[in-house]
């Protein structure tokens, strides 16, 4: 087989995964997304590596290795992910990351000439999302 | 005068320098058994009482062993490798120049800790205030004692801090923001200076003042000394300051508690003027000449526009600031001084550093009066205070209102008192510029500073009416006339004004061997 | 002890007792009167002292440095010639008398202490400026007179008229002071020390490079102490302070300062003929404007400031036409008999309870209230008349004989126009000046109407001192034989033709006014008014002080009162209006001085806070826009930072894939 089609194969197993992450509202989408980018990128691997081994003398078969880290990995990042979404989920009553932006640079210390002001008025936003989160 | 073994001078000078660094450690940790004193707070400040008090006594002996016969002579020095790398050396001396300098701060900042242990100014704990005088002490004493570029510039940088924290914690109203500018515009000033070091060391070989100054900036090309002089007079302008660099100046003394004041205006802006004249006369001769003119032009304009910005605060209804009002008059002051320098003659140069030591004195006398004022009433603000007809200091406390007085007239440079010769000096020196600068251009100078004497004396004047003057209600309170401990904290500065007024040989017999020395190439 | 021990202690004795009576005033009340005066009278008696032992002669020269300055040093230096001696004698006189005097006038004023304190140090400081040989230093003195002469104004400050008139004193005598210290810096460049002897050495020796400059800038210094057109107008204000004061500083001593300076170097202005020429002309106009000014003012005490000026201006003309032995005799005359005047003055407004003639003329046998002020005024007035006997006469008659000697081209160097100016201006003056006193006179002591106020003798310690003024005031023009042996030797005795000219018109001026006098009279009776002092039974300062209070509420003006009984009305005419207000001079001042200043000090309030400061908020609105902009990309999508991560990436593979292929 000719190491094109895999390659073209994984190309657009990994564009449809970023269009996926940059595209989607839903957080699971979006993770099943980055899944689909890792798996074009495991497909890349193995085929590089058969690719590659044809004609060394002698080889460790890394690609594959490599490939079964990055299984285990996955495994174990959309385990801690789908948690997260899960735990978001269930304190916001949604999973959409557009409405998730808890970390956006607001206009709230702007005029922070005086330390102590933007000191107290950091601490009392985050005192409010401590509450909102229990 | 009393003859005291070199090796003892060096420790008493080294001793000045780092003993209150030592004491401001001290400082933070608890106190010994038996100096418990009554309260924490108690004991700290009377730590610091002590220790400057040992610094001030220090600098006295030091005075005395000083051999006045020679005052070109660089005496007490200590000269030891420190980064042998870079061949920085902690090279420590002094000479007629500094020597009234050391003294001044000295006394100064024990005045300041006497007046704080009675008076201390409202803010956070006492300790970390404590510690922080002992360290800006240190810099500006740090400042005036070293002889090598870069030490110079690390003690120079070393007193920013504390008044940082001084003016920021201790302050009055938006004392952030004035802390902030003042830090800031420092800092930026410093980091030029900084580069035109690096520069006369790196092209020159050598950090060592000394050296440098006895070479007279033979080792360096013209074109090094501009830019030298450039880079180099910027940083010390910004802290003398020079017209325009000045605005942080009024803004920090407005918010700065008393004591911060005091110190910023006694021993904080001469650090600048000093470095012109220990290091741009000497080290950059030809550089300076170039800049010469301008530099008396830059002074001149902060004399009138000193004395102006004075009279607009001090006009009815303009909700003028005394503390304000006399940090502008630092402005017109320290313009004498400069004009002085830029003359580049001995005249204009003793009178530079005569007009130095006795800014220090009048107008840190200044700043405790009317530090004693707001505590009595309150305000510094003239209109609050004046209401219509003026505040009639002479008759609610007779003493203040006549200090106030005496104060005022000193700072306008009345003959006789310490404020009149550095001017006089510093115009005569214009009268009679260095051969090389242009006659006319310093003429007209002078002119028009000898005018600036005028607005001075207007400003004053109106300030003592307003304040001291006036029709006092048939039942108004009286207010509390001068304390003990003020009265301690302030005879000092009256006694040296009056002194420095009626023997002005006393500083320029000091100062005039050294300043010859120096325009003639440098310290032996 | 020597000759130079005695002169440092004439002034350094005054000092002493200032510097105690300011430790003492309030610890120790009962030493302040014997302080302020004790000192005073020991350096009089120290002054005759010194005066006998130099006798005329050679110069009493010492000197050691003061300071070295980098150049020319600062010597501390005396230079005691006859001139010297006889002028510290006069100051110790006046001075002894007002401090003996202020002890009654001031008897319940609880700021004695500093006042008396202050007055020795004014002593003090005019000897220094009389004794001392060095420019510098004497200018040291000539400061320290300014800014005493400042805080004794203002000692009645609760009046508004007290305050404004200490800060205007001082400011318009600062003003001519700026020039004069360049002056000093001038002579001592040319002639390489500040010491007199050196200067007029380098002066004979036709060493000044410009010598018509820097005696104008002298000039201005001396206008504007010895109240000169066009710095005068400080000094009739200057009369809200306490009278003793006004005897000491403004009438005999501090203001002769300016002209016992040019005394002292005449050789410099006697350089430049256009020096002179200028000096005459001022001495010419302050003479007739101010004799003028004078016949218009209604408070007793302005009348007798322009007179001082006036007078002044006799001075500074008989140094125009270059004969100070002219200058200084009258000085000393006019420095007892003004003294005397305002001395009396005080008594008068203490007995009457007011400052105006207007009042004083509507109050019946005030002069047999005060007896002793009335004699010893008649006197003191007959000598300001220049009429013979008296002092007055034989002192104006030299200034107008070495006048009259330079316009018919007797004095060598001497400009032939200034002597006519000097003689025409001074002829004119003597019969104005006889037309005031006469005025004054008769509106101060021979008023109609209600009884004056009785509140019994005054203390002995005013009355004394004003018989101890009268007997200079009578009997000082026997010393004309005398005089000259301390001076240059000129000739002071009377010539005929300007002494018959002389008191001629002074008799002419008195008896008209006298006639318009008796015409106005009769009209005081229609017209009522008067102002008096709210507590006549105070001490005569507190009367005084609330008699200058009340002048600008009852009358509308602290220098006129419009009473149709004033004779001086009549004889002015349309001028009287212009004249009450000293022919609008301060309004040319704050025309030209004070509102481009006011203007000035906006435009940098302006500047400070919209341009300066500007540019500081600037440097630090730069980086603060910059952060701004950086916060803005913080949208806290995470999809949007990932957008931007890719397109990074693809710009940076697509700039690596260039450079690799060399494109």
């Amino acid at each position: 087989m000719h190491l094109a089609y895999p390659a073209v194969l994984s190309a657009l197993l990994f564009c449809t995964g970023l269009y996926g992450v940059l595209a989607r509202r839903n957080a699971i989408l979006v993770l099943m997304s980055v899944e689909l980018m890792l798996n074009a990128v495991n497909l890349n691997l193995v085929a590089f590596d058969v690719w590659l081994s044809k004609t060394a003398q002698d080889t460790l078969h890394s690609g594959q290795a490599l490939t079964l880290f990055t299984i285990a990995i996955a495994a174990a990042e959309i385990g801690i992910g789908l948690a997260i979404v899960l735990a978001v989920y269930r304190n916001r009553g949604t999973s959409d990351i557009d409405k998730l932006r808890d970390t956006a640079e607001t206009d709230d210390g702007d005029d922070s000439d005086d330390g102590h002001d933007a000191h107290e008025s950091a601490a009392s936003t985050t005192a409010e999302k401590a509450e909102a989160t229990a | 005068m009393v003859d005291i073994n070199e090796s003892v001078m060096q420790f008493l000078l080294a001793f000045i320098v780092v003993g209150p660094l030592l004491g401001a450690a001290a400082a933070l940790l608890p106190a010994p058994p038996g100096l418990k004193g009554k309260s924490p707070e108690q004991a700290v400040l009377r730590h610091g009482v002590t220790v400057t008090g040992a610094v001030l006594i220090a600098a006295i002996v030091l005075t005395l062993g000083f051999d006045h016969d020679q005052p070109s002579k660089m005496q007490a020095t200590t000269d030891i490798s420190w980064i042998p790398a870079l061949d920085v050396r902690v090279h420590l001396g002094t000479d007629g120049i500094s020597l009234p300098l050391l003294v001044l701060t000295a006394l100064l900042t024990f005045l300041c800790a006497l007046y704080s242990y009675f008076k201390m100014p409202s803010g956070p704990t006492p300790k970390a205030f404590v510690a922080l005088l002992l360290v800006l002490e240190s810099g500006t004493l740090a400042t005036f004692a070293v002889l090598d570029l870069l030490l110079f510039f690390l003690a120079f940088e070393m007193v920013l801090i504390p008044m940082y924290f001084l003016i920021a914690r201790w302050g009055g109203e938006e004392r952030q923001a004035a802390a902030w500018k003042f830090i800031l515009y420092t800092l930026l000033g410093s980091v030029v200076m900084l580069l035109g070091l690096l520069l006369v060391g790196l092209k020159s070989g050598t950090f060592d003042m000394m050296a440098l100054a006895t070479d007279n900036g033979r080792s360096l090309t013209t074109s090094v000394q501009v830019i030298a002089v450039l880079a180099i007079g910027i940083g010390l302008a910004v802290k003398t300051p020079m017209w325009p660099l000045h605005s942080w100046l009024p803004d920090a003394h407005t918010a700065a508690p008393t004591v911060g004041s005091v110190l910023l205006a006694g021993v904080l802006l001469k650090m600048g003027t000093y470095g012109f004249v220990r290091i741009l006369l000497p080290i950059t001769p030809d550089g300076f000449r170039t800049f010469a003119p301008y530099l008396a032009a830059f002074a001149v304009v902060g004399i009138i526009y000193g004395s102006l910005a004075c009279l607009a605060l001090a006009k009815q209804g303009a909700k003028g600031d005394l503390k304000r009002l006399i940090a502008y008059s630092s402005v017109g002051h320290m313009g004498f001084v400069l004009l002085g320098i830029a003359t580049m003659t001995p005249t204009g140069v003793n009178g530079a550093l005569f007009a130095n030591i006795a800014h220090g004195l009048i107008t840190g006398l200044l700043f405790f009066l009317v530090g004693a004022l707001k505590d009595r009433t309150g305000t510094t603000d003239l209109d609050t205070l004046a209401e219509k007809t003026g505040a009639a200091l002479y008759g609610k406390a007779p003493r203040l209102g006549g200090l106030l007085a005496f104060a005022a007239v000193a700072s306008l440079g009345l003959p006789g008192l310490a404020g009149f010769w550095g001017e006089m000096l510093a115009l005569f020196g214009a009268f009679d510029p260095a051969d090389d600068l242009s006659r006319p251009a310093f003429l007209t100078f002078m002119a028009i500073a000898a005018f600036g004497t005028l607005l001075t004396a207007a400003y004053m004047l109106i300030v003592v009416r307003r304040v001291c003057m006036g029709v006092a209600p048939q039942n108004s309170p009286g207010l509390a006339d001068i304390q003990t401990y003020e009265f301690a904290a302030w005879t000092p500065l009256v006694a040296l004004t009056v002194l420095a007024g009626l023997w002005p040989k006393a500083l320029l017999g000091l100062t005039d061997p050294a300043v010859q020395q120096l325009l003639a190439g440098g310290t032996r | 002890m020597t000759t130079t021990t005695l002169a440092v202690l004439v002034p350094l004795l005054p000092f002493l007792g200032a510097a105690a009576g300011l430790f003492l005033g309030r610890t120790a009340p009962g030493f302040v009167r014997p302080l302020a005066v004790l000192p005073s009278v020991l350096s009089l008696a120290l002054a005759v002292l010194v005066a006998v032992r130099q006798g005329g002669d050679q110069a009493v020269d010492a000197a050691t440095e003061l300071t070295p300055t980098g150049s020319v040093p600062i010597e501390l230096a005396l230079h005691i010639d006859g001139f010297a001696a006889l002028v510290a004698v006069l100051v110790g006189v006046v001075a002894s008398c007002v401090q003996i005097y202020s002890t009654g006038y001031l008897r319940d004023d609880p700021r004695y202490p500093s006042y008396a304190a202050l007055v020795s140090l004014f002593t003090s400081a005019m000897l220094l400026v009389v004794y001392s040989g060095d420019l510098m230093v004497l200018l040291v003195g000539w400061e320290i007179m300014g800014i005493c002469s400042y805080f004794l104004v203002g000692h009645y400050w609760e009046t508004p008229e007290a305050r404004a008139a200490s800060l205007k004193a001082f400011l318009v005598t600062k003003l001519g002071d700026v020039p004069f210290l360049i002056g000093l810096f001038a002579l001592a460049a040319d002639a390489g020390s500040f010491r007199i002897r050196t200067v007029l050495g380098t002066v004979a020796s036709g060493g000044l490079d410009h010598p018509t400059l820097i005696a104008l800038l002298l000039l201005a210094g001396v206008a504007g102490k010895s109240a000169q057109f066009p710095l005068h107008t400080w000094l009739p204000d200057a009369m809200a302070g306490p009278t003793p004061v006004s005897a000491l500083i403004h009438a005999a001593t501090m203001v002769a300062a300016g002209v016992y300076f040019i005394a002292r170097l005449l050789p410099v202005f006697a350089a430049s003929s256009a020096a002179l020429l200028v000096l005459a002309v001022m001495a010419a106009v302050t003479m007739a404007g101010s004799a003028l000014a004078a016949l218009a003012q209604d408070d007793i005490k302005r009348v007798l400031a322009y007179s001082t000026i006036g007078q002044l201006g006799y001075m500074t003309g008989a140094l125009a036409v270059g004969d100070r032995g002219a200058a200084v005799f009258h000085l000393l005359s006019h420095g007892a008999f003004k003294a005397l005047l305002f001395l009396a003055a005080g008594v008068i407004i203490h007995a009457a309870g007011t400052n105006s003639l207007a009042t004083m003329s509507r109050m019946k046998d005030l002069r047999a209230r005060v007896p002793d002020a009335y004699w010893t005024m008649t006197v003191a007035l007959l000598a300001l008349a220049a009429i013979p006997p008296f002092s007055g006469f034989f002192s104006k008659e030299a200034v107008l004989g070495a006048a009259e000697h330079a316009a018919t081209g007797h004095a060598e160097d001497i400009p032939g126009a200034a002597g006519w100016i000097v003689l025409v201006a001074g002829l004119v003056t003597a019969l104005l000046t006889a037309a005031y006193a006469m005025r004054l006179w008769l509106l101060a002591f021979r008023g109609h109407g209600a009884e004056a106020p009785d509140h019994g003798r005054q203390p002995l310690a005013m009355n004394a001192v004003l018989w101890v003024l009268a007997v200079p005031s009578l009997a000082f023009g026997l010393t004309t034989g005398l005089l000259p042996d301390w001076f240059d030797g000129h000739d002071l005795t009377p010539t005929l033709a300007t002494s018959v000219l002389g008191t001629g018109v002074a008799l002419v001026g008195g008896i008209v006014t006298y006639g318009a006098w008796r015409h106005t009279t009769a009209l005081a009776a229609r017209v009522p008014l008067g102002a008096v002092a709210a507590h006549p039974e105070g001490d005569a300062g507190l009367v005084e002080a609330e008699a200058i209070a009340s002048h600008a509420p009852a009358y509308g003006d602290v220098a006129s009162a419009p009473d149709p009984a004033d004779p001086g009305r009549l004889l002015l005419g349309p001028l009287h209006r212009h004249a009450a207000v000293g022919f609008h001079l301060d309004a040319v001042y704050a025309a030209l001085f004070v509102r481009p200043v006011q203007a000035g000090a906006t435009l940098v309030r302006f500047l400070d806070r919209e341009v300066v400061d500007a540019y500081v908020r600037g440097a630090g609105a730069l980086p603060r826009l910059l952060g701004a902009a950086v916060r803005r990309a913080q949208t806290g999508n995470v999809q949007t930072y990932v957008s931007a991560l890719l397109a990074g990436t693809v710009v940076l593979a697509v700039a690596a894939l260039l450079v690799a292929t060399g494109a």
